[in-house]
This record gives C-alpha cells, structure tokens and sequence, in this order.
C-alpha cells in the first residue's frame, strides 16, 4: 500500500464511523424515547455521543497530514462553490461544531430539550453532508473508472452504517462494565445522592459519576436490545458491501483497459483477507453477539463485551483494508 | 513581435502535428531546462503509442504494426477539472485561458493530479505544492514564444488562441492514447500521425509509462 494515502485511508473511516455512530444514537434516542424516560435514555446513549469527539478530532488531525504544506491549510476552505474537497471539510468542521454544542448543551442540560434536539438533528444532517461530500470526491472524478461508480456512495455509507453501529455497541459494553465496576465499587449508591458540590471541577466529577453510576436492570435490558438491533443494522451493512464487491468488479472487468487494470485491484490475498474479515465481523459474530445478547444478564455482561468488541475491531480492520484497496483502485484513463 | 501574446479571451492552446514528430523529446527538455525542473517533475512528456499484430496470408504472416509519438503538456482545457476539483483556489486560469498554479495558496494535497487525464499537475517535493505548465506565460509577457515551441527542430509543435488554431488546423484531438476529449475539451488540435488510433479503440499501448 502507498503510504501516502494512509492519512486519507484513517481519515475517512473514522469520519464515517463517527457520522454513523451520531445516527445510530439518534434513531436510538427516537425509538427510545417513545416507551422510556427521558432521565433513562439520556443514560443510555449519552456516555456514547462524548467518544465521538475525541475520535473525530484524532481523525481530523490525521487528515491535515494529507497535506503537503499545512501552512496554506486555510485555504482548502476556499472553494465550497466548486469542489467537494472544499465541502467535505466544511461539513466535517460544521459536524464537529455542531456536535461540540450539542455536547455542551447536554453535559450541563442547557437550553431546552427541544434545543438540544435540534442541534442534533442538524449535526446529523451535516454529518451525511460529509459523508456524501467524501464519496462525490471520488465519484466526481470522471477520469477515474474505479471512483466515478455509484460503488463508492454505497462503500461509503455501509462503512458509516457498519462501524457506526459496531461502534456504539462497543460503547454500550464499556459503559455496561465500567457500571459494574461501579455497582462493586460504590454499592448501589446514585449520584443523585452526592452532596451538592459548587466548583467547575467538582461539578464535572458529579456528572462523570452520574454517568458511572450501576445500571438498573432496566437499563440492562434497554442496553441489549439496542445492541441486538445494531448488530441487525451492522449484518445488513456488511452484507451489502459484500454482494456489491461482484458487481462492482464485473463492471470494472468488462470496461475499457484503465477500468480492467482497476480491477486486478481486487485479486490476490489481501483483498480475500478483506473478505474473510468483513464477513466474520458482519456476518458471523454479529449474529453470534445477536444471540448472547438476548440472554446475558446484568451482573455478567462479560461473554457479550468480548463478542462486541471483538466484531467491532475486526469490521475496522476490515473496512480499513477496504479503503486501502479503494485506493489501490485508482488508475485513470489518458497518460 | 509587437502584438501581446497575453491577450484576455485568447483561450490560448497547443497545435501537435503528429505526423512530423519524430519523438526527439527536445521539447521535453526545453521545458525541463526553462523551468528548471527537478527530478520526477516533466510538464511536457513526449508518448510512445505502439501496437498491431499479423496479417496472415496462406503461409505469408506480414507485421502490421505501428508506432508514433504525441508531445503533450498542459491543454489550458476549456472544461479545466483541476481547476475545478481545487479545494484551495489554487489552481487558476488566467483572463488569457491559461491555467496556472498560484503556489501560495496550494496545500499541495495532489486532488488535482489525481482529476487530469493528461496528467499535467505534478507534484514537486522540493517546494510541496504542485506545479503545472503555464504555457511560458513569463515568456509570452515578454513577446516570446514557449520554450517547447522554440525548441522543436521538426516545427510540429505550435501555439496561439485555440479558435485560430481550429480555423487553421481542424478540429482533430481525439488520439490515442489521449483520453476521451468530451472530458475536459482541451486546448489541443492534432494533425494525425498516418496510424493515428481512436482515443477508444484500444488497439494499442504506450511503450514508455515510465518516461512519461
């Protein structure tokens, strides 16, 4: 693999896993809502909308490495009008934005909740702006056979649909565990019960042990329900790239000799390795995971973590070994 | 020459008569030279287009095979899709049609080398940022004609506004192994080489990708 694409490679795909795990977590958050207290929701899903900042703002960082002279960085800003370079880092730095309101409205219950909604929902609709954005990038590219295809929208949407669900299971176990550890730690003692602290940094500690606070068993079976449905939405994603590698491949196949030679992109172990990796990640452990969730109980959520984790690492492997080969994919036609 | 080789509009581009190169690549060197370009950077590279096979006649098989050059640099496209893929503004056109790079703007992120079938923008490692012919417009300014164009002991390379060019040379641009060019309309008019092969027919290959 060409070194230099390494940037581009992690860049988009933790993007996109992060755009997928703000939606996941919204349509968590809507169904949710509709049968459980809103106090209950917002544990679920909040400790899991703080991880996607930190991450987004590495993969933001690994993409200005892209760049051969940083000190002109400013103006990839320049020309929204005309190239979806330029939007694509618009709408990643306008979902950052948003999703930083979005967390400081909530970490200290700002604003009304309707607020807080709507902010979410705009950070959601500029996360698809870039996740759209990155895949014109490549589709626009007419002179590239192995990019200017639909293949790449659905490439890239799977990939935020798949580690985005993947993703906030992954989550839900940590924040599962570390509750646990909690119960053992602090009995079943709720914050709500701490006294009142005064200062910022004893305000912030009353919040992370609220957050850390034992889980109910409520709140466990909410927590495997969503993760039994995620892993559906991860099982369809991964599926989906899959049945598409064929097509995508006959079409390269049977185009002009730039789009064959984009083809042979798609031969050899590496690429079968990717296979190999997404279907068990997609297929096999999300199904397996399926089934441990719909009886893992509260006081031994270990089996299901290890199952959830391990589908989660191994799709980023996979889908990182993906966007490598979209790389190695790119021959254009002309000299 | 009195007249300005700058003109706004002009929509200046190259004439290639295929037919009379003989693949010295001294415009290629001209260009190199000019501009002083480093090791990996060639904004005009001359391409060796081959192909053919057998025609077989009872137990007589003739070659019939074929091989010409075409010197391509920048086409000043009229459809410019680095320009347009540019994040930063960076690449630019002139008012006189001409595309250059305005290096203090460029990130050096390489999209647009990426965008051009003809493979103009190149990336220099040197400075960072990438750079491309400007059909000599420091040259040109100073009434004098393109380092590739001067240099070219066989005159089948020319420039001037791209109408001029097509009223006195036709239309022909479409020529293996040059790219389709309903994607960016280049600046480019070719008096074809008398094997001259369609930019689709597939017939052969380019004998020197690592020149080029």
């Amino acid at each position: 693999m060409n070194t230099a694409e390494l940037p581009m490679v992690l860049f988009t795909v933790i993007a996109q896993m992060c755009v997928g795990m703000f939606w996941v977590l919204g349509v968590v958050d809507l169904v949710l809502s509709r049968t459980r207290a809103r106090a209950e929701v917002d544990r679920l899903t909040e400790p899991v909308v703080y991880a996607i900042g930190p991450v987004l703002v590495v993969g933001l960082v690994i993409s200005t490495f892209h760049m051969n002279d940083v000190t002109h960085a400013v103006n990839v800003l320049r020309h929204i009008g005309s190239s979806w370079l330029s939007r694509e880092i618009w709408s990643g730095l306008g979902f950052a934005a948003l999703g930083l309101v979005w967390a400081v409205l909530a970490w200290w219950r700002l604003g009304s909740y309707l607020l807080r909604r709507v902010v979410a929902a705009l950070a959601a609709l500029v996360g698809l702006c870039l996740v759209w954005s990155m895949s014109m990038i490549y589709y626009s590219l007419v002179a590239v056979p192995a990019w200017h295809t639909a293949i790449v929208p659905v490439h890239f949407l799977s990939t935020t649909v798949l580690l985005g669900s993947l993703a906030v299971a992954a989550c839900l176990m940590v924040t599962a565990l570390v509750r646990r550890r909690a119960r053992e730690t602090m009995g079943s003692a709720a914050a709500d019960d701490a006294p009142q602290r005064t200062s910022f940094m004893d305000r912030v500690r009353a919040k992370a042990m609220a957050v850390n606070a034992p889980a109910s068993d409520e709140e466990w079976t909410a927590t495997t329900a969503v993760v039994r449905r995620v892993m559906v939405a991860a099982l369809c994603a991964g599926v989906l790239v899959l049945v598409s590698y064929p097509v995508h491949i006959a079409n390269l196949a049977t185009g002009n000799a730039t789009a064959v030679r984009s083809a042979e992109a798609f031969t050899g172990a590496f690429f079968v390795v990717r296979l190999v990796v997404l279907a068990v990640a997609a297929v096999l452990i999300t199904v397996v995971s399926y089934q441990v969730a719909g009886s893992a109980r509260r006081e031994r959520p270990q089996l299901l973590a290890i199952w959830v984790s391990a589908a989660f690492v191994l799709a980023v492997v996979g889908e990182l070994m993906g966007r490598a080969l979209h790389y190695e994919s790119m021959f254009r036609v002309g000299i | 020459m009195s007249e300005s080789l700058t003109e706004p509009g002009a929509g200046y581009g190259f004439f290639f008569d295929q037919s009379l190169c003989t693949g010295c690549k001294a415009c290629q060197v001209a260009c190199k030279d000019k501009h002083d370009l480093p090791v990996g950077v060639t904004w005009r590279r001359v391409v060796e287009y081959t192909g053919g096979s057998w025609q077989v006649d009872g137990a007589t098989a003739t070659p019939n095979v074929f091989t010409y050059y075409t010197s391509v640099a920048c086409n000043h496209c009229d459809n410019p899709l680095c320009v347009q893929v540019c994040p930063t503004t960076a690449m630019t056109r002139r008012e006189d049609g001409t595309v250059y790079v305005d290096t203090s703007k460029c990130v050096g992120c390489r999209y647009c080398e990426w965008a051009c079938p003809y493979s103009a923008p190149q990336f220099n490692s040197t400075t960072g940022h990438m750079s491309k012919c400007d059909l000599c417009y420091d040259e040109r300014a100073q009434g004098h004609t393109p380092a590739c164009v001067a240099a070219c002991p066989s005159r089948a390379l020319h420039w001037g506004p791209i109408d001029q060019l097509h009223a006195d040379h036709g239309d022909t641009v479409g020529i293996a192994p040059l790219p389709d060019p309903s994607l960016t309309r280049p600046h480019l008019v070719i008096t074809p080489h008398r094997d001259a092969q369609r930019w689709d027919a597939g017939t052969g290959q380019i004998a020197n990708p690592e020149e080029i």
